[in-house]
């Protein structure tokens, strides 16, 4: 009996049912030749494995394990904390070889989906007055979160303030948009955009405040669906200080 | 710090001997191996909300690592070999000194990218056909036709 190529080699890797596996041993037991061939099929993986194998034994490098426990985390507030680095995240956009879908839906889903579960809870919060409304089938900032949002800098900020913005930035609409961190509403991450004198909610998600409930704890999530939104609205960099307080003086046009 | 994260960062650490044995099958040098492996960890972070699966983060992270090798290590480890040609024996690892070893590694080097890949996911990490194939994004009956022709080529070139 003959055996093709790839069904040896497929032996050799397990990757054959049990039947067909039968029927190979049988034919390699009956065909020197063909024994011949699977052991130095065999062998060769053996090897190739114990030429690699040492590296599993050595030291790791101080720098890898470091980069692991400490290289920012999509979880951290990069952004809230204004040092938003987005180049590598759209280096890896880039490389992305295939979207399941295209980037502007995909951010479109993302925030909405968001969106509902923010609405869906602020529904049966009735104590402090809402961070945002809903006009004109928009969210709209309001209250202490549209105050911040206006007049707040990131460079000047409180450590302990209840809103944090973290990095503004033109649209490619041309408007001004800025992400914020707040612990209003039980912890609310997201992104605004000015329209007019109002600030839309382009992307908003719940943050987890931490359980000693400080600052850093509330701010320490970032959610994806609003990275993916900046992501999808940002037109060039980030703005640095001066530029961020000349915005704030123009009043955001 | 969110307790998913600190679990996924653990799993990292405890992954980083296979990712750098993969690396070093990948990237030949054994600097160049753990630069690939230190852009593969930073990547994965970064993306760390798009990591799903539980149970199969080393073929997520060889995945990445593979990207990352194509599109930024390969080309500058090119680049940096214009300057300094790659000696004999420059695939060796501290830690394989047999004769056959050195033979093995070099033997890999020589192959197209697409193969040598391959082959490390298959033959030396011990993956699937199908988790090689998903690493790879491409069909299992490709892969199978990288594995026989790498192992013709190894072979070939051990003889």
């Amino acid at each position: 009996m003959t055996i093709p190529d790839e069904i040896l080699m497929a032996y050799v890797d397990e990757e054959l049912d049990a039947p067909t596996r039968a029927e190979v041993e049988q034919a390699i037991a009956a065909d020197p030749g063909l024994a011949r061939r699977v052991s130095r099929e065999r062998a060769l993986r053996e090897k190739l494995r114990a030429a690699f194998d040492g590296v599993l034994s050595e030291p790791v490098p101080e720098r890898l394990i470091a980069a692991a426990r400490e290289s920012p985390a999509m979880d951290d507030v990069k952004l809230a904390r204004g040092v938003a680095d987005l180049a590598p995240v759209r280096a890896d956009r880039a490389a992305a070889r295939r979207p399941r879908w295209a980037w502007p839906e995909w951010t479109a889903m993302a925030a909405s989906v968001a969106l509902g579960a923010v609405i869906g809870h602020l529904a049966f919060e009735r104590q402090a007055p809402s961070p945002f409304t809903a006009a004109g089938g928009r969210l709209v900032a309001q209250a202490g979160l549209a105050d911040a949002l206006t007049n707040q800098l990131a460079s000047t900020q409180g450590a302990q303030s209840e809103t944090r913005i973290g990095v503004s930035f033109r649209a490619k609409s041309g408007g001004f948009c800025r992400t914020f961190v707040t612990r209003a509403a039980g912890g609310l991450a997201g992104l605004a955009c000015r329209e007019g004198n109002d600030w839309t909610l382009e992307a908003v998600a719940r943050t987890q405040p931490e359980s000693n409930g400080t600052y850093a704890t509330a701010s320490s999530a970032l959610p994806n669906a609003v990275l993916q939104a900046v992501q999808g609205q940002i037109a060039g960099e980030p703005l640095d200080a001066a530029a961020e307080a000349a915005a704030q003086k123009s009043g955001w046009r | 710090m969110s307790r998913a994260l600190e679990l996924f960062r653990d799993e990292i650490v405890e992954l980083l001997p296979r990712l750098r044995r993969f690396a070093r099958a990948i990237a030949r040098n054994p600097h160049d191996a753990d630069d690939l492996v230190q852009i593969t960890v930073e990547r994965a972070l970064r993306r760390f909300e798009q990591w799903e699966d539980e149970s199969r983060l080393a073929s997520w992270m060889f995945g990445i690592m593979r990207n990352a090798w194509i599109d930024e290590v390969r080309s500058r480890v090119r680049r940096d070999r214009m300057f300094a040609p790659a000696e004999a024996g420059e695939s060796v690892g501290a830690s394989s000194t047999t004769h056959e070893a050195i033979a093995l590694q070099s033997a890999l080097a020589q192959l197209p990218d697409e193969q040598r890949l391959a082959v490390a996911l298959v033959l030396i990490e011990g993956l699937s056909y199908k988790e090689a194939a998903e690493v790879l994004e491409i069909p299992i009956g490709t892969l199978t036709s990288r594995l026989a022709r790498a192992r013709e080529a190894l072979a070939t070139i051990l003889e």
